[in-house]
Formats: C-alpha cells, sequence, structure tokens
C-alpha cells in the first residue's frame, strides 16, 4: 500500500500545532538536552517493567529496545519533521502492530515520556519561564506528532491484519471482496 | 460472442419456468459475464454479492466437513436465491419466487450450469 507522507504530514501537523519555531527551538536546545535522554530512556523502561501488561514485550529485549528508543528520542530534538520522519514513525507503528503491542501502549508511553521530559526541561530552565514554556510546548507537539502518525499507521495496519483474516476464513480473493466493496462503494 | 451465447443460455433458463424471475453467470471474482435480471436490479452488487456467498458457501461446506458444495439456497419470504457452480471459474446465480417448485428448479439450474461450463 502507497502512503501519501506529505499529506500526513501536514495532517498530523495540523493536529498538533506543531510549527518551524518549535522544530528549531528543539533543535536549539539539543546538545544541552541530549546528554540527558539516555537516562530519560532507562527510566522509561524501568516505569514499563512496573507494568505487568508491558512485561513480555521486554523480556529479553530491553537493551536492543533501550538503544532504539534513546536513538529516536534524539531524533526528537534534532529531526526534520517532514516526511521521512513520518515514513519511518509510520513504520514504527507498524511494527507494533505485527508484535501484536496493545494500541494503549503507544499513547501510554508517549505520555511516560512526556513525564519524564516535562521535569528534566524545567529543571534546565527555570530561571527562564517563558522559554520553559515554548520548550515544552514544542515538547508536547513533537510527541504528539509521532503519536498521531503511529496511531494512523497502527490503525491501517490493523484492519489490513483483520482483513487478511477474514479473507482466509472465507475463502475470499482479494479481487473478490474489492469488487464487492467496489459495488457497494455508493 | 460468447456472453450472447451465455445469456442465451440464462434466456432460455429463465423461459423454463415462470418461477424463475431472473439469472446470472458470475467470475469467481464477482464480476458478471452475463445476465438476465430484471432493469431495477444492479448488475455488480448481484455479482459481487453471489461470488461472495458461493465463496463462504465453500468455506462453509469443507470447515463442516460436508463435502463438495453443491449450491448455495437462500430463502427470503420474498422468494429464493440460488448459486451454484458453472466450471471452476463461474458462479450461476439464480432468483425464484417464494412459491417455486424447487426440485424442477435445480434440475433446470443443474442443466444450465452444465451447460455453461461448456461454454467457459
Amino acid at each position: 500500500m502507497s502512503h501519501n507522507f506529505d499529506q500526513l504530514t501536514q495532517y498530523a501537523k495540523s493536529f498538533t500545532g506543531l510549527t518551524e519555531e518549535h522544530e528549531a527551538l528543539l533543535k536549539e536546545i539539543s546538545p544541552l538536552l541530549i546528554p540527558y535522554l539516555s537516562e530519560v530512556t532507562k527510566s522509561f523502561y524501568e516505569q514499563l517493567s512496573l507494568i505487568p501488561e508491558t512485561q513480555p514485550f521486554l523480556e529479553g529485549r530491553v537493551d536492543s529496545l533501550r538503544a532504539m528508543h534513546t536513538q529516536w528520542l534524539e531524533g526528537l530534538f534534532t529531526t526534520d519533521f517532514d516526511s521521512t520522519y513520518t515514513a519511518g514513525m509510520y513504520k514504527v507503528g507498524d511494527v507494533h502492530v505485527k508484535v501484536h503491542l496493545p494500541v494503549e501502549f503507544m499513547s501510554g508511553g508517549m505520555t511516560l515520556i512526556n513525564g519524564q521530559l516535562i521535569p528534566l526541561v524545567s529543571n534546565n530552565f527555570k530561571d527562564d519561564p517563558e522559554k520553559c514554556t515554548k520548550i515544552l510546548s514544542a515538547i508536547s507537539a513533537a510527541t504528539g506528532f509521532s503519536l498521531l502518525i503511529m496511531q494512523q499507521s497502527y490503525q491501517e495496519a490493523s484492519l489490513a491484519e483483520e482483513l487478511e483474516k477474514f479473507l482466509k476464513i472465507s475463502g475470499m480473493s482479494r479481487t473478490l471482496f474489492s469488487n464487492l466493496a467496489d459495488a457497494y462503494k455508493d | 460472442m460468447r456472453s450472447d451465447m451465455l445469456t442465451s443460455v440464462l434466456t432460455e433458463l429463465n423461459g423454463t419456468s415462470a418461477d424463475i424471475e431472473a439469472s446470472g453467470v458470475i467470475s469467481t471474482d464477482g464480476l458478471m459475464m452475463a445476465s438476465a435480471l430484471s432493469a431495477e436490479m444492479d448488475e455488480d452488487r448481484v455479482g459481487a454479492m453471489s461470488a461472495a456467498m458461493l465463496s463462504l458457501g465453500d468455506r462453509t461446506a469443507q470447515e463442516l466437513a460436508r463435502g463438495t458444495l453443491e449450491q448455495v439456497l437462500i430463502k427470503g419470504k420474498l422468494g429464493y436465491v440460488l448459486m451454484t457452480h458453472a466450471g471452476d471459474e463461474a458462479v450461476l446465480t439464480v432468483l425464484a419466487k417464494s412459491n417455486s417448485k424447487l426440485g424442477l428448479i435445480f434440475l433446470d439450474v443443474k442443466r444450465a450450469s452444465a451447460s455453461i461450463t461448456d461454454l467457459i
């Protein structure tokens, strides 16, 4: 299935209010925050390990997950939020379906990450409340953007998986299903 | 040309009994190959729905160990829908009245299905 990632990028920006100013601000503060991000990731996985439902998805994989997560987190402060980033996050949502990760793990995870980043920023910019507010707004927009893309992809991948299952059970070919859907388009 | 011959089989089938109201030959992908339907019927929907039902019938017969599917019969208050394979690549669908003599219809449909199989 081909996707228009430019369109999806604009769609996600319109919801999350992520602006060029936000992106510039995140890049500006990245040298200050990046050194803390591996610690943020560590705390994130420690919190996840306390939730019984997440444990089956973490067992034996924490180190590799941590490395990927830190890389993504650093990217949040250095990337251009364009169609390439969107395509990458889309793939992440897709993978989450393939490993049967429950949908709430994505929003739950993003809430945990924001919960870690807020005190980090507050401590580092306590002398400049106005800037602190702008940074928190930028982080909220960037994480919201990432979450929206992942959820979009998750939803599409879930539907595709369900459809695949239905076709297998019903014995219908993809072409027949498509013709049936076309016949009831109006 | 082949479409005309298929239509001719369907016209003949519809003529064998006043109980048969409409019929169509549909590819297993749900596309209408030939039809003798009333004007208000949507060919695309009749075609796709028939092929889908037959496909589901195939799977049901297989899943519930009923052997090779012979036909799918749907009975509504206003009449019957009968679907059967016409060779490996087509479906024959017949719409009949509620007071139809099913035995005769089964026989006529079986003959028509054999003719269609030969044509396809």
